[in-house]
């Protein structure tokens, strides 16, 4: 009976997941353009893969990324989650003012930064020279383009800070009543208790925002097509895609894809390495 | 099971039944007919997309076999490509030259010689810079739309009087520079108000760069992109963005407006020279008339005067995708498009010039314009730049953008810059030829 | 006296630095959005203005229904309203597969027992590990051969098949469930499927809630999907629309594409507005440890 009821799962993991993750396995030492049949090639693409300037970029970038953004979303959803958890008037408007963000489809966000972005246009940079200050064009200058993926990974941390507000909730009052009895102060009450407690939930948060940070394609797809300027902006999934669809080369872009897979899985690995040392489980 | 239950159920069940059969076929209804429907993809709107509906029109109410069916397709390069690797392709793609080696290379183009053949179209109808590249081993891969040339546009208001017409505009590189130099103004704040040249501006043919100082894409049949011609004219445009700054020209190009619109920055004086095609004459007709302005063949550098008259050449096209259904028919309207007075009205009402090698006066006299005849000679010039012939050009291309990107932001020098891009095109180059070329 | 005047100053102190800190973060979360707003009704003059102005001289309401009907009587023009259908078809079928689905092998996990149950869900739960690219160009294969390139098919179909995310989230939230309630049921004589669809069900709203607004969300607003499987330019969706809408051969002015951009996000915060309570709800109950 359990597995009748599992069967929509069953069927899927087997068709959308295991089929292609096998059978993208077996591509990735082809050469495949779909318009004619793959043709066995050995590892030449992994060897392709390692000396490949661009593909080396695109990874670059892409960390660069994940270590700007994933710390950056954390921080900012902890904080602003933190400051949700207080009992001040008014937390349905700011919570829901902070959530607006993500729900933004990834193309407007990107429309719509491109315009706040712009050099010469943008209100970022009319604020930056009202405060009497000489901004660089931060979509044309392959130093700072990244950073505006950045900041708008920051922008969309309302669905973390949603999660860590109601892990924060669950933390039980009697063990900040009891910090107090011992005369701590907020800080170390957030040290203390807050952190601790929801860790798990700082842990399933980060491992899911790396995951996300590594194949993230649409909105620098939209803001910087090609990568744009001088490939700064070029990261994993889009040169990913442009292997595949663009330049008609699907074994490359299998093979890719397993290098991703692969780094993810080290880098999880790693993840739930460190959290052994720092997660604290609530034994129920 | 309560009865609301069932009937969430019911209707849910039915919804998606519904939408499952029906779907996407509500949305995209195609009428029936008796004629055999012929499905084509161009990347035109607007005014230019109307023209080419009308051509459409014409050649539907010229015979009753077959109906041919226009849609506008955004990024249809793209779609096209991923249409025929879906198994799902249009009958007809209007695409850039620029991809149709590489499309068929990777076997998605059909070959058009043998309907080319017994239709009668001929290789010496055309001028040879437009017909040879659409051509690869012996097989003819697509047929032209619309060409064009592309060749420097001045505003005579905007330049010192002593060079405000054809004749006396400078005719080298080097002079160019000085009269730029001479015009770009700052505003106080030290942003710039006005560019003499920027060739950042559009930006559309960094491509091009080398070959207008004399450099060879493909020498020896190989990409070849960093030779002395190369790094000579990465340096020279280089070299604006380090007189003018490079910050200060990237935040007053962020401001430019679009082509199609009357904030274009020539049409607005934001520059004084642009680098543009036959067709902005189009433009200027629509959202600027009263603007003054004349063409000149490009500058060439002072010891290269051989490279006079050099402009460079671009062409819509239409090419059969593999696996069209409907190949024979398609064919047939891409021949219509090819008679004389079709292919001159097209190439009238978007402003540009005509891929036959014969043309008849009225063309000229009709054109929008008013140097039409200069346009048209550039396209006959020996002199004329095409695209390197390769199915990679693609990723040339893209390694030339990325390196002019890069030299204009001053994080690479020239000579750094294109060596980087010819050793991962030398790269690319082997594994092009042992996966694609040589399977 | 003098401590709790202190104690309750700093309380006091707390409070406004706290309201402090969060209308500055909401006003600096918002102010982007704010900035569209404006710009979707400016004459286009001023949205090129150096320094940008805030208030425009006049109000153009009339760009909203502009945007959608810019260059209509031109050809090529984004027809946002079919736009908006299409996704809303797509939306709905994947929440209702996602939400069905789901919910059933949730409960699977959760509540029935069989044979290497664990060892699966913890092979589920690796499934959230596998990026998208990975199982991108085999599907697009699959779905080829399957001849369902062009339709809606490949965008919606997988969701009634389950997802690891979803699974996750449900198989938390059913074990929160009593076992007693399912017991009495079952000493009753009721089927397993009716102690699914009478008792189960009913208490897990908050949850359902949640997965069906992550599914919106995610249909709503996804870009790789419909851009690899959407062919014929009729069935596009919002996110292909506005992407195409930007780059359009020819380019959009500013104040019509901030607009279009503003009218694309509106049903999105409209259903979470009216959803917003059973979504929390739903994560606190969810128990994400």
């Amino acid at each position: 009976m359990g597995i009748l009821f599992a069967t929509p799962w069953i069927f899927g993991f087997l068709l959308f997941l295991l089929y292609p993750l096998v059978a993208s396995f077996g591509t990735s030492f082809t050469n495949y353009s779909i318009l004619r049949p793959p043709k066995w090639i050995g590892v030449s693409n992994y060897r392709e893969l390692a000396q490949d300037a661009v593909f080396h970029t695109a990874l670059k970038n892409t960390l660069v990324y994940v270590i700007g953004a994933v710390p950056l979303g954390t921080v900012l959803a902890i904080a602003l989650a933190l400051l949700l958890n207080s009992r001040v008037k008014g937390l349905p408007v700011y919570r829901t003012l902070l959530f607006l963000p993500t729900l933004v489809p990834m193309v407007a966000q990107a429309t719509l930064f491109l315009w706040v972005f712009n050099g010469d246009y943008g209100i970022l940079n009319a604020a930056l020279r009202g405060l009497g200050m000489n901004p660089p064009n931060w979509l044309g200058d392959p130093g700072w383009a990244k950073g505006t993926l950045i900041v708008l990974a920051g922008w969309g941390c309302g669905q973390a800070m949603v999660i860590y507000l109601a892990g924060l909730q669950n933390v039980p009052v009697s063990l900040y009543e009891a910090a107090e009895l011992d005369g701590a102060t907020a800080w170390q009450k957030t040290r203390n208790v807050t952190l601790p407690m929801i860790s798990p939930v700082i842990m399933f948060n980060v491992i899911m925002g790396m995951i996300g940070a590594i194949q993230v394609f649409a909105v620098p797809q939209v803001m910087f097509p090609g990568g744009a300027p001088a490939r700064s902006t070029y990261m994993f999934a889009m040169y990913l895609y442009d292997n595949a669809f663009l330049f008609q080369r699907m074994g490359y872009a299998s093979a890719m894809a397993w290098v991703m897979f692969v780094i993810i899985l080290l880098l999880t690995l790693v993840a739930l390495r460190i959290s052994d040392r720092y997660v604290h489980y609530e034994t129920n | 099971m309560t009865p609301r239950f069932a009937l969430g159920i019911l209707v849910a069940g039915t919804v998606v039944v519904g939408a499952a059969t029906m779907g996407e076929r509500i949305v995209a209804r195609q009428g029936n007919t008796s004629r055999t429907t012929v499905i084509y993809w161009e990347k035109w709107t607007g005014k230019e997309g109307e023209d080419m509906r009308k051509v459409v029109d014409a050649f539907n109410a010229s015979q009753d076999r077959i109906l041919v069916h226009y849609l506008s397709i955004s990024g249809v390069d793209q779609k096209t490509l991923l249409a025929t690797s879906g198994g799902n392709p249009p009958d007809i793609a209007g695409i850039w030259q620029d991809q149709v080696l590489q499309f068929a290379d990777n076997g998605a183009l059909m070959d058009l010689s043998p309907y080319a053949r017994a239709t009668g179209v001929r290789r010496e109808q055309y001028i040879p810079a437009y017909w040879d590249p659409l051509t690869d081993r012996g097989h003819l891969l697509a047929l032209p739309s619309t060409p064009a040339s592309i060749t420097l546009h001045v505003r005579p208001d905007l330049v010192p009087a002593q060079f405000a017409s054809p004749e006396t505009f400078p005719k080298t590189l080097e002079g160019l520079d000085a009269l730029s130099d001479q015009i770009t103004r700052r505003s106080k704040n030290g942003s710039l108000e006005l560019a003499g040249f920027l060739p950042s501006n559009p930006g559309w043919w960094n491509w091009a760069w080398g070959p207008l100082f004399g450099a060879d894409l493909l020498k020896g049949g190989r990409p070849t992109l960093n030779s002395p011609e190369m790094i000579r004219a990465f340096t020279w445009t280089g070299s604006y963005a380090k007189r003018y700054g490079s910050q200060a020209v990237q935040t007053f190009q962020s401001g430019f407006g679009n082509f199609s619109s009357p904030q274009d920055p020539f049409m607005t004086g934001k520059v004084a020279t642009e680098l543009n095609g036959v067709w902005k004459a189009n433009y200027i007709n629509i959202y600027r008339k009263e603007l003054k302005w004349f063409a000149v063949p490009f500058p060439y550098p002072a010891d290269r005067p051989d490279l006079a008259g050099h402009s460079i050449l671009s062409q819509d096209v239409l090419v059969i995708p593999r696996g069209a259904k409907h190949p024979r028919e398609a064919f047939e309207f891409i021949r219509f498009v090819q008679r004389q007075d079709v292919m001159e009205g097209l190439c009238l009402s978007h402003g540009k010039t005509s891929p036959l090698q014969s043309v008849s006066e009225e063309f000229f006299r009709r054109h929008s314009n008013p140097q039409i005849r200069l346009f048209d000679a550039l396209a006959r010039s020996p002199q004329a730049i095409t695209l390197p012939h390769t199915g990679m050009y693609p990723q040339m291309g893209a390694e030339l953008g990325n390196a002019f990107q890069e030299v204009n932001t001053g994080s690479k020098t020239p000579r750094q810059a294109l060596n980087d891009a010819q050793r991962r095109v030398d790269g690319l180059w082997e594994i092009y030829q042992t996966q694609v070329v040589n399977p | 006296m003098r401590r709790t005047d202190l104690s309750t100053r700093l309380k006091w102190l707390r409070t406004a630095a706290t309201h402090v800190a969060l209308v500055a973060a909401s006003t600096l979360f918002v102010m982007p959005m704010l900035w569209m707003l404006t710009t979707a009704v400016k004459p286009i003059e001023e949205t090129m203005t150096s320094p940008p102005r805030w208030i425009p001289s006049q109000v153009l309401w009339e760009n909203f229904p502009k945007a959608v009907t810019y260059g209509s009587e031109q050809l090529g023009y984004i027809p946002f309203l079919a736009y908006a259908v299409n996704t809303s078809i797509i939306t709905v079928l994947c929440v209702i597969g996602s939400v069905v689905s789901n919910a059933v092998v949730g409960y699977s996990f959760a509540r029935l027992r069989w044979p290497g149950r664990d060892l699966f869900f913890g092979i589920t739960l690796a499934t959230m590990m596998v990026p998208f690219p990975v199982t991108m160009v085999p599907s697009f294969a699959l779905f080829k051969w399957l001849g369902w390139v062009g339709t809606f098919k490949p965008l919606w179909v997988p969701s009634f098949f389950a997802g690891a995310f979803s699974i996750f989230l449900l198989r938390q939230f059913f074990k929160t469930i009593p076992m007693d309630l399912a017991e009495a049921a079952k000493i009753d004589g009721a089927s397993e499927f009716q102690i699914f669809s009478d008792i189960i069900l009913p208490l897990s709203r908050p949850a359902l809630a949640v997965t069906a607004l992550f599914t919106f969300m995610g249909a709503w607003n996804d870009f790789l999907g419909p851009l690899i499987y959407l062919v014929d330019q009729r069935t596009f969706t919002l996110s292909l629309g506005l992407q195409a809408y930007q780059t359009q051969h020819g380019g959009t002015p500013w104040n019509l594409l901030m607009a279009a951009s503003a009218m694309v996000i509106l049903p999105v915060v409209i259903v979470f507005f009216f959803a917003q309570k059973a979504f929390i709800q739903g994560i606190a109950t969810s128990g994400l440890k």
